[in-house]
């Protein structure tokens, strides 16, 4: 998925205001999503929410601590936690069609096998050459890998449901705007003509004339 | 997983340019600390640290993108992004045959022949993803990749501006201290995009 465009980035303004800029439209990105990945057979969806949460994740990293009020701080663990979570729904979606794909192989390889079996002038196929065949003993496993990858599925898309749920009940977006708004106290530099090191000296010298 | 280094003197009020000199630096000297044993599959970890030092230094381009001039930047992301692919194709197989092991190891032994089924081109996947991770590298080595990160980050910051950040500075003295193997890239601070 193609991130959108940034507009008005301006290298010399404060990294700051221009970090708002990215947040803003990062959350729109991933907030773009909603309703469509609501749906568990929006495969797509999911996967392309999960980058948007990745990009997102990935601003905040940089930003939150330096440039943002303290909600920013929350909200990166808040997107991690999301981006984690549609991570593992989306290997889910990858893995299941693989173990498919490999049972369809080793089933066609089986069946090779039990058809070459068979004498060439045999009218029909006997049942016990589909039998004892190189694969045999895989299909429990095999199966038992897709119930589990299918059935795990099921219950990560349960739970990004309510963690998607929560963030909403909790302000995740209005409360990021907010948080990406403020900034943090800034840092006084030491003077350059060392004021603090002449005054701590003056105080020194008072006390020991005392 | 390795912890991202902090960026020092990274302040909200700091321009974005001086900012992307300085944090692209430092994920870009991430990127090749990593990189040491990344080709050993018996220890995932260490293609796992390399590949999420790429997403980040990754990640942090594209934030800082206009600050760079567009020539230097467009072809380094995209190498940035090829090594990425790369630490990807070994690692994808890496953790699924991880889970692959766990998942053998809770359940009774009778599943063990159908996950063993499922593993074995799972492997050859990562053989094959692991040359190709060893053909990135090489080619990262050979091109000087970290150099002209290096020298892409300190080109955020305009040579007029007074103050450089020690990053960057740090950055440019490391390309400068390569052996002249390499190609060196002309570096000649073209105009912003």
């Amino acid at each position: 998925m193609k991130a959108r465009k940034v507009k008005g980035l301006e290298p010399r303004g404060t990294l700051a205001d221009n970090a708002e800029r990215i947040v803003r439209v990062r959350l729109d990105e991933l907030q773009s999503f909603i309703p469509k990945a609501l749906d568990p057979d929006e495969v797509t969806a999911l996967h392309d929410m999960r980058i948007a949460a990745k990009r997102l994740r990935y601003v905040l990293e940089v930003t939150a601590e330096s440039c943002f009020g303290p909600y920013a701080a929350t909200a990166l663990k808040r997107t991690k936690e999301l981006q984690d979570l549609l991570g593992e729904i989306h290997d889910c979606d990858v893995q299941l069609p693989r173990v498919m794909e490999r049972m369809e192989e080793l089933r066609a390889a089986d069946a090779r096998t039990a058809r070459e079996r068979a004498p060439r002038d045999a009218d029909d196929l006997d049942p016990k050459y589909a039998t004892r065949t190189a694969s045999a003993r895989a299909w429990r496993g095999l199966e038992t890998m897709a119930i589990y990858i299918k059935a795990r599925r099921e219950l990560l898309f349960e739970r990004f449901l309510e963690l998607w749920t929560r963030l909403e009940r909790d302000g995740f977006r209005a409360r990021l705007v907010f948080a990406a708004s403020e900034r943090p106290e800034p840092v006084t530099p030491a003077s350059q003509d060392g004021n603090g090191a002449r005054a701590r000296a003056a105080v020194q010298s008072r006390a020991a004339s005392r | 997983m390795a912890k991202a280094r902090d960026i020092e003197g990274l302040q909200a009020d700091m321009p974005f340019e001086k900012a992307a000199a300085a944090t692209v630096a430092v994920r870009a000297e991430e990127l090749f600390e990593q990189s040491e044993n990344v080709l050993d599959t018996t220890d995932i970890e260490r293609v796992h640290d390399m590949r999420v030092a790429s997403r980040r230094l990754r990640a942090v381009l594209e934030i800082y993108a206009p600050c760079f001039p567009g020539d230097q930047f467009k072809p380094l992301l995209r190498e940035v992004k090829d090594l990425a692919d790369a630490l990807g194709e070994r690692r994808d197989p890496d953790v699924l045959l991880d889970r692959l092991a766990t998942l053998e190891a809770a359940l009774p032994k009778a599943n063990a022949p159908g996950i063993e089924a499922f593993a074995a081109p799972v492997r050859e996947e990562q053989q094959r993803g692991n040359e190709t991770l060893a053909a990135a590298l090489e080619r990262a080595e050979r091109t000087n990749l970290k150099g002209r990160l290096a020298l892409l980050a300190a080109s955020a910051v305009e040579p007029s501006d007074e103050e450089v950040p020690e990053a960057a500075e740090a950055a440019v003295a490391a390309l400068a201290s390569d052996d002249g193997e390499s190609e060196r890239p002309t570096g000649d601070g073209a105009a912003r995009a």
